[in-house]
């Protein structure tokens, strides 16, 4: 009979129940080695009821009631799990089937697939801990140390302190100076590179510094840009001795963002990398998405140039990606590269490779292109595929971009370390561009990034040499038509001929960090005026612009509080101002400093609105006191019926929440006079005055209250 | 006597197998031995004024290998949110799953900070842990080795259930 089929097959270790009403099962068949230890109620009966021993069981029944009185051919599963019974435990899954009208519950035994899988997933899960365990030791530490060295002491006195701090870390710290010689190195560094503590020969920085250079050749960016860097390094040391390395660099900067110092952090994880060798997939394969990883793409760049046929190598790097990391946590994140290399993978041919080479990047090797126009199709299409919007379990709408660098073997370069080298800045060429870019590597490319590293060294001359001049644009009262407010504008005084506007110098400075400082420098600046206009009109304010390297820093509150007290000026007088942007960013922190400086009196506006995600429950939950509706809306007021519908429904809904409507980039008396007949607020604009010096500024004053 | 069910959940490795075997065997295992899928165990809590059979499920650590099933929480009367003292991704991963957990469900929640016989080496400061806390219905710093705070976790979360 089928019964003893089953049994003869041995094809999977199950019992099956049929279904004679609530609760009424009769056995068919079953494995007597476990099945009675499960449920003893139903020895010697012909038809019997589950008793409530097992509480999943129970559980699962009330799916599988609901299953089975609809009655429609199917099943449904409980999902793994495990069961005392009295000297061992069963691995089970249960199964409710309906099949011709009749019901069924199939209990399946499956220690066998739960022992498949207790394996791969233990070594996976003992990696991830471990990995855990270093990246925020080495976070841990470098926070005590960055506490430490940003204190403007001179070295001296804090060699003791950092002494404690890392004397016993447990894993190598080295301390550099700009120039990467080393003030500190603990004892873990020299037994890291088994060295002698007292020998001259090389350092353990040496070593560190010539295997980065080897390893990760395009690693010199992290220094180029004063940033971080994280990754794993080979060391070996013939003829026995070698290690993984997880290194973590850190710059320390100075309050004029330049580095101070640089920090490495180096943690021997060979244990780590030898539980990934006991599960061979993952030694090849990113565990996350399961694609190829970077020692594997590394591997097949060298057997691609030994072949000598020409290719393209690409780097590509997932815009916007720290964004999904805080908006939907990291398991979010995790998703999205997995959903990404699904989109990605199908657009390349079957012997082109795609590999997860870092956190949000991916790096992919083209061999059947003829140009770079076919090149740059491709690169193209891979954005649009990535930037099609993505939805996480919870259907929530996730959007991102692609910035791709690409570099051509053998016409830019030769070998490996060079091809990812150009790679690397083609791609961090790309990174500056708002919008999802691609750039092909070039020599005009590398010496626009080297004009623009020129640039960068200026602006920091700017900032110690105070190059800067505040410009104030005037913001009148539409109903009364006198100047109410004045929005701070920078100017950028290189020399006496050239003046730089702030759409050139910002979004660098904004990049670099570098706008910190220059932020800090028109508070100052924008707080001292307005004491001077004290003698003008006691209640004229002046707004300031925030960016979102600002807000993020923690210190610009104080920042703020100080001013307003070394300059004696009342703190209403002072506005901020934020672009949309920057509230969904860093809602958290906005929230935060927004009520903290709310508390103090000073106002805040919201800029260039209607241009971005404009969110009525933001506004709502802001502390919000004027909302600018972006030029661009104003621009055209004239001729489109729809941007006059947005400006009407701007003006409409800030006025029903109390907040007041201010109208940038007003021309015309046309303009003027349709945002005047809506009852907006106020206006700024040519048709006004254009920003102004601030002595021309108080002659305005002058002059209108004569 | 009533039967309350209670869910374990959190990060994979901190630690809520060692709690249940501590709690309901007195045992605890210096190996790591993952947990894949759901196990049920059950013990009877004998509060001020009455008994509670609590059935404590120990689910699987929620991760990249295993998502976070709503499923399992139904019928729940209270859950628990286990973090690991040695691992702050713990705690950020433990916060996003009581925020999952709060969409599908209004019962009682306690954040358990486990590993309370090593030394703590997440970076938070009290006051942010403690601003997590205030999400929560009950709080310990428990050891399922030393079995310090284990009792107070269950017999705490067996009130709330039975409450
Ligand atoms: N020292 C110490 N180790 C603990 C403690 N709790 C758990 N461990 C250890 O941490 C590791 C993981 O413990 P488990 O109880 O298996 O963790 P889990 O949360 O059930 O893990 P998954 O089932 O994989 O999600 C084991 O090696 C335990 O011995 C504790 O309080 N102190
Ligand atoms: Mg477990």
């Amino acid at each position: 009979m089928e019964q003893s089929l089953i049994q003869a097959l041995g094809i999977i270790n199950c019992s099956i129940l049929k279904r004679h009403g609530n609760n009424k099962f009769e056995v068919m068949h079953s494995n007597e080695s476990w099945f009675y230890q499960l449920t003893p109620e139903a020895k010697d009966q012909t038809i019997f009821s589950f008793t409530d021993s097992s509480s999943y069981l129970q559980d699962f029944f009330i799916d599988a009631e609901n299953f089975w009185k609809i009655g429609i051919d199917g099943q449904i599963q409980s999902g793994i799990w495990t069961e005392q019974v009295p000297d061992h435990l069963l691995r089970l899954e249960a199964i409710a089937a309906v099949s011709k009208g009749e019901s069924y519950l199939v209990i399946n035994n499956l220690q066998e697939q739960y022992d498949k899988q207790q394996n791969t997933v233990q070594a996976a899960r003992e990696l991830l801990l471990s990995n855990d365990k270093v990246l925020a030791q080495h976070e841990y530490i470098h926070e005590r140390l960055e506490h430490l060295l940003m204190r403007n002491h001179d070295l001296e006195s804090l060699i003791e302190p950092i002494n404690k701090a890392i004397e016993s870390a447990n894993f190598a710290v080295m301390i550099c100076d700009p120039q990467l010689k080393p003030i500190k190195q603990n004892p873990d560094s020299y037994d890291l590179f088994e060295m002698n503590r007292s020998s001259q020969e090389e350092q353990p920085i040496e070593t560190l510094l010539s295997l980065l250079d080897k390893q990760f050749p395009e690693f010199n960016r992290v220094f180029t840009v004063s940033g971080q860097w994280n990754g794993e390094l080979f060391w070996h040391k013939p003829p026995s001795s070698s290690k993984w390395l997880q290194v973590a660099i850190y710059p320390i900067k100075n309050e004029h963002r330049a580095p101070k110092y640089w920090v490495f952090i180096v943690s021997d994880i060979t244990r780590v990398k030898y539980l990934v060798q006991r599960n061979e997939k993952l030694n090849q394969f990113d565990g996350v998405t399961e694609l190829p990883n970077r020692q594997y793409f590394w591997k097949s760049l060298e057997q691609a140039i030994e072949k000598a046929c020409p290719f393209f190598v690409l780097f590509l790097d997932v815009k916007h990606f720290k964004r999904v990391n805080e908006l939907h946590g990291h398991l979010g994140g995790d998703q999205l590269l997995v959903d990404i290399g699904q989109r990605l993978s199908p657009l390349l041919h079957e012997n082109d490779l795609i590999a997860r080479i870092g956190g949000n990047e991916f790096g992919v090797l083209l061999h059947n292109l003829k140009s770079h126009t076919r090149c740059e199709q491709l690169a193209g299409r891979m954005i649009e595929a990535v930037e099609q919007p993505f939805y996480n379990e919870n259907q929530q709408k996730i959007m991102v971009g692609l910035n791709v660098g690409v570099a051509n073997y053998p016409l830019d370069a030769c070998n490996a370390e060079e091809l990812m080298k150009l790679a690397d800045l083609a791609m961090f060429n790309a990174k500056r561009e708002t919008k999802s870019t691609i750039k092909l590597y070039s020599k005009a490319l590398k010496e626009a990034s080297d004009k623009r590293l020129a640039l960068e060294e200026a602006l920091r001359t700017a900032i110690d040499e105070e190059q800067f001049e505040l410009y104030l644009q005037p913001i009148l009262d539409l109903k009364t038509g006198k100047i109410i407010k004045a929005e701070a504008l920078i100017r950028w005084k290189k020399s006496e001929e050239i003046i730089i506007g702030p759409d050139v110098f910002i979004p660098i400075a904004e990049q670099t960090g570098l706008i910190v400082p220059i932020g800090k420098w028109v508070i100052t600046r924008a707080t001292q005026m307005l004491s001077k206009l004290q003698n003008y009109d006691q209640d004229l304010k002046i707004s300031v612009n925030l960016s979102p390297r600002q807000i993020a820093d923690r210190r610009l509150f104080n920042f703020i509080l100080v001013a307003i007290q070394d300059t004696h000026i009342p703190a209403k007088n002072l506005e901020l101002e934020l672009t949309e942007g920057v509230l969904i960013d860093n809602f958290n922190q906005v929230y935060r400093l927004l009520n903290a400086v709310r508390d103090l009196g000073i106002s805040v506006s919201i800029d260039d609105f209607g241009t971005g995600y404009s969110s009525l429950a933001y506004l709502q939950k802001l502390p919000i006191d004027h909302l600018k509706i972006d030029r661009s809306f104003v621009k055209d007021l004239d001729n489109s019926d729809s941007d006059k519908a947005i400006v009407l429904a701007v003006i409409a809904m800030a006025h029903s929440l109390k907040i007041s409507v201010i109208a940038e980039g007003v021309e015309t008396q046309s303009q003027k006079n349709f945002l005047r007949d809506h009852k907006c607020d106020s206006v700024q604009g040519f048709l006004f005055s254009r920003p102004v010096p601030f002595d021309e500024f108080c002659t305005q004053l002058r002059n209108q209250s004569k | 006597m009533i039967q309350k069910k209670i869910c374990l959940l959190g990060a994979s490795g901190v630690g809520k197998t060692s709690l249940v075997k501590q709690f309901v065997e007195g045992i605890f295992n210096e190996k790591y031995l993952t947990t894949i899928g759901v196990k049920v165990d059950k013990k009877v809590i004998e509060l001020t004024d009455k008994s509670v059979q609590l059935m404590i499920w120990d689910l699987e650590g929620i991760d990249r290998y295993c998502g976070f099933q709503a499923k399992y929480l139904r019928g729940a009367s209270a859950y628990a949110i286990i973090t690991d003292q040695t691992r702050s991704q713990s705690l950020v991963e433990g916060i996003e799953i009581h925020n999952m957990a709060r969409e599908v469900t209004d019962a009682p929640a306690v954040l358990i900070v486990n590993k309370a016989d090593l030394d703590v080496a997440w970076h938070w400061s009290e006051k942010e842990v403690n601003a997590y806390r205030q999400d929560f219905q009950g709080y310990f710093n428990t050891s399922a080795k030393s079995g310090s705070e284990v009792e107070a976790f269950f017999s705490c979360i067996a009130k709330l259930a039975s409450d």
